[in-house]
């Protein structure tokens, strides 16, 4: 029985043996009462990291945003995001939701990014009645839907200075951004010092069980933690969680340029499949998007279920295009036999096609 | 002795439990996987094991009580509904007023008697008429057992059928708020899926009495658990390979209910002591739990002035209605910590008397 190459996302990813020893004897405390050490040292060490004031523990990525559209906006503001957004996509419209504003999108590159033209472009003039004020911009570094792309510091800079010209704060959804730290070889504080507020993940290459951590100055960490009691995410001796985060930190961030090593491995031999297309040059972390033909190979959702039982889990993007993730779990090895088993798979479908 | 060498008595809440030695175990060794794939099978078990005890067909883990409470208000409020529920509720006091803010629900309060009971009587006479245009319609009415501002008083299933019978007679779905339904259950020595067979929901906690590090288990129908799902996600509770957590809650389910018997004796014990106090009320008979909830006279001072004057001497407790204090007890307070809780009590409270009179 062949083992299943599971590349649907790095969220897959188990604690390490150091995490789970790290968890069992982690020094716990009521963190509504503030008093976790270990998640206090956590969210000390990622601030740091981040170049910010402070730091707050949240269950998910998608907790720590919403929690940034709660703080940032009113009802009836308005947020810009670019069009391929995981905010937007994939957060159950949260921010509208739940906060109450208004999402406007602007262009994504093949990249991920958005230029501070385009903002500049959409930033609303609420001096009108009829019109929502712009309150928050918020960006993604890497890029889930862009194939894990990257902004630069100076990408960065230039649309936060655009949304602050205009009065708003710039939120980034860093849930990969060490992996953009990696791929650009800068220290991540690069990338994040200059936006208001940013939130990484945990839970993805990074190899945790749960969570993220929402990072910015101590006043908006402040009315964050209000936010996050409301929505649910006051958790007590999370410090069993937190202390997988620090194990992280110390240990997990290197490592994942192997993971972009293994997702350009897997770009160059998809390239090679007749049937299927992708920009190899467009692999800069650890996310492959690649387009399947529908009329040589055949539907995108057939082609997940195809490739399943034939032993490789893939995710879908949208449309014909599906989604690989490596993370530490996928050797060089399960590169090449996932490559082998799509191969199959695809020229069994083009022949039946 | 000094503050540094005396030992705190943390008589705060049943949240500062730590994990047992058993549960850093468990957790340690958890299977875990993608939780938001639905595969993680610790969790999977636990939700189940839950759904079982409380004779409800699904579960789910949540990463709160706070948590569960407003993700049962999201799956059944519509925007513009009323909630009615009792006037020392929980989730009106003390969860950020979220049903309201994030479910767009009103909240209507019936009168909470001292056991924490709400009179069917006023729950009808409170429900909105249908058809009405002016008029929010009730969409659901919510219970909490044990009731943390009633001194942790226990409904019974009598009491919980006649409010969940006018309910749903109207036509409005019942959740219950059981943080601590376990301590109901052993308090009034029934099983727990007695205590909540007549609604249609019920939220626990595991970080309380329980013990466990994080969490709570809502459970229900596998429909409401379903949609549940879905707003859980919405307010970022889908968390990944959280097995950790659950193998904590499975731990819990299986070896710290029935010493919850051993808390509402040290509950019992403490208000008999404090009743001995002059210048504090409580009756002592009225506490069916772990939790105990005194008045301080005024010529012992304002409470914070008291709360404040206890943690210097090394109590811990927290703040409750005017001029009230509150003491839970659970498994880090054994009954050697109960007696030297109520000496330093006494001390501080006839100190504060005797500053005043001067």
């Amino acid at each position: 029985m062949m083992a299943l190459i599971d590349l649907r996302s790095d969220t897959v990813t188990h604690p390490t043996d150091e995490m789970r020893r790290a968890m069992a004897a982690a020094e716990v405390g009521d963190d509504v009462f503030g008093e976790d050490p270990t998640i206090n040292a956590l969210q000390e060490r990622a601030a740091g990291l981040m170049g910010q004031e402070a730091g707050l523990l949240t269950a998910s990525g998608t907790m720590s945003n919403l929690i940034a559209a709660l703080a940032w906006c009113s009802r009836g503001d308005e947020m810009i995001m670019g069009q391929e957004a995981h905010m937007f996509w994939n957060e159950s419209a949260g921010p509208t939701a739940l906060a109450g504003a208004q999402i406007r999108l602007v262009p994504n590159d093949v990249n991920g990014r958005i230029s501070a033209q385009d903002v500049a472009a959409a930033v609303r003039d609420s001096s009108n009645i009829h019109v929502p004020a712009t309150t928050l911009v918020c960006l993604e570094n890497t890029h889930n839907r862009c194939s894990g792309g990257v902004m630069t510091p100076q990408d960065t800079r230039e649309v936060v200075d655009v949304a602050h010209a205009a009065g708003a704060a710039v939120h980034l959804d860093g849930a990969r951004i060490f992996n953009a730290a990696v791929a650009l070889e800068v220290p991540a504080s690069e990338l994040t010092k200059d936006v208001d507020d940013v939130s990484f993940c945990l839970s993805k290459a990074l190899s945790c069980p749960v969570g993220s951590v929402l990072c910015g100055s101590e006043e908006f960490i402040g009315k964050a933690r209000k936010w996050r009691k409301m929505v649910g995410g006051g958790m007590r001796q999370a410090g069993v969680l937190a202390a997988a985060g620090l194990v992280a930190l110390d240990s997990m961030v290197e490592r994942l340029a192997d993971d972009h090593a293994n997702a350009r491995r897997l770009a160059a031999g998809l390239a090679n499949i007749d049937g299927l297309t992708v920009d190899e040059d467009g692999i800069q972390t650890n996310i492959v998007i690649f387009e399947v033909d529908r009329e040589k190979v055949g539907d995108a959702r057939e082609v997940i279920a195809a490739l399943r039982e034939d032993g490789v889990l893939v995710s879908h993007s949208r449309d014909q295009a599906l989604r690989m993730v490596t993370h530490r779990h996928i050797t060089a090895g399960d590169v090449d036999e996932a490559l082998s088993r799509v191969n199959g798979t695809v020229r069994r479908m083009a022949g039946a096609a | 002795m000094g503050a540094e060498q005396m030992n705190v008595i943390d008589l705060r809440s049943d949240t500062i439990t730590h994990p047992t030695e058993a549960m850093r175990k468990a957790m340690s060794e958890a299977e875990v996987g993608d939780d938001v794939y639905g595969e993680d099978p610790s969790i999977n078990l636990l939700e189940q094991r839950a759904s079982e005890i409380l004779g409800k067909e699904a579960g789910l883990l949540t990463a709160s009580g706070t948590m569960s409470n407003l993700v049962a208000a999201l799956t059944y409020c519509h925007r513009g509904d009323e909630i009615i529920m009792g006037d020392q509720a929980h989730m009106f006091w003390n969860e950020s007023a979220g049903v309201s803010a994030l479910a767009g629900a009103q909240v209507r309060l019936v009168p909470n008697d001292d056991q924490g009971k709400i009179d069917p009587a006023d729950l009808s006479a409170a429900i909105r008429p249908r058809g009405n245009v002016h008029m929010p319609p009730t969409t659901l009415v919510c219970l909490e057992n044990t009731h943390n501002r009633c001194s942790g008083a226990a409904l019974t299933p009598q009491d919980t059928k006649a409010v969940a019978d006018v309910a749903h007679e109207a036509g409005a779905s019942v959740h219950m708020d059981g943080a601590r339904i376990f301590n109901a259950a052993v308090a009034l020595e029934v099983p727990p899926a007695e205590l909540v067979k007549d609604v249609d929901d019920v939220s626990f906690c595991l970080s309380k009495a329980l013990s466990c590090p994080v969490g709570s288990v809502l459970v229900g129908s596998e429909e409401f658990i379903g949609e549940a799902r879905r707003w859980r996600k919405m307010i970022g509770g889908g968390m990944r390979q959280a097995g950790v957590l659950a193998a904590a809650g499975l731990v819990a389910l299986e070896t710290m209910i029935e010493r919850l018997a051993d808390d509402h004796a040290n509950a019992r014990r403490l208000a008999q002591g404090l009743a001995d106090i002059e210048g504090l009320k409580v009756d002592p008979e009225s506490i069916q739990t772990n939790i105990v909830i005194f008045e301080i006279e005024p010529s012992v001072g304002t409470a914070p002035e008291v709360l404040q004057a206890l943690a210097d001497a090394g109590v811990k407790v927290t703040p409750s209605r005017t001029q009230t204090l509150r003491m839970v007890t659970h498994r880090q307070v054994d009954s050697a910590d109960v007696e030297e809780a109520l000496s330093r009590v006494a001390g501080v409270v006839g100190k504060l008397r005797e500053q005043n009179k001067a």
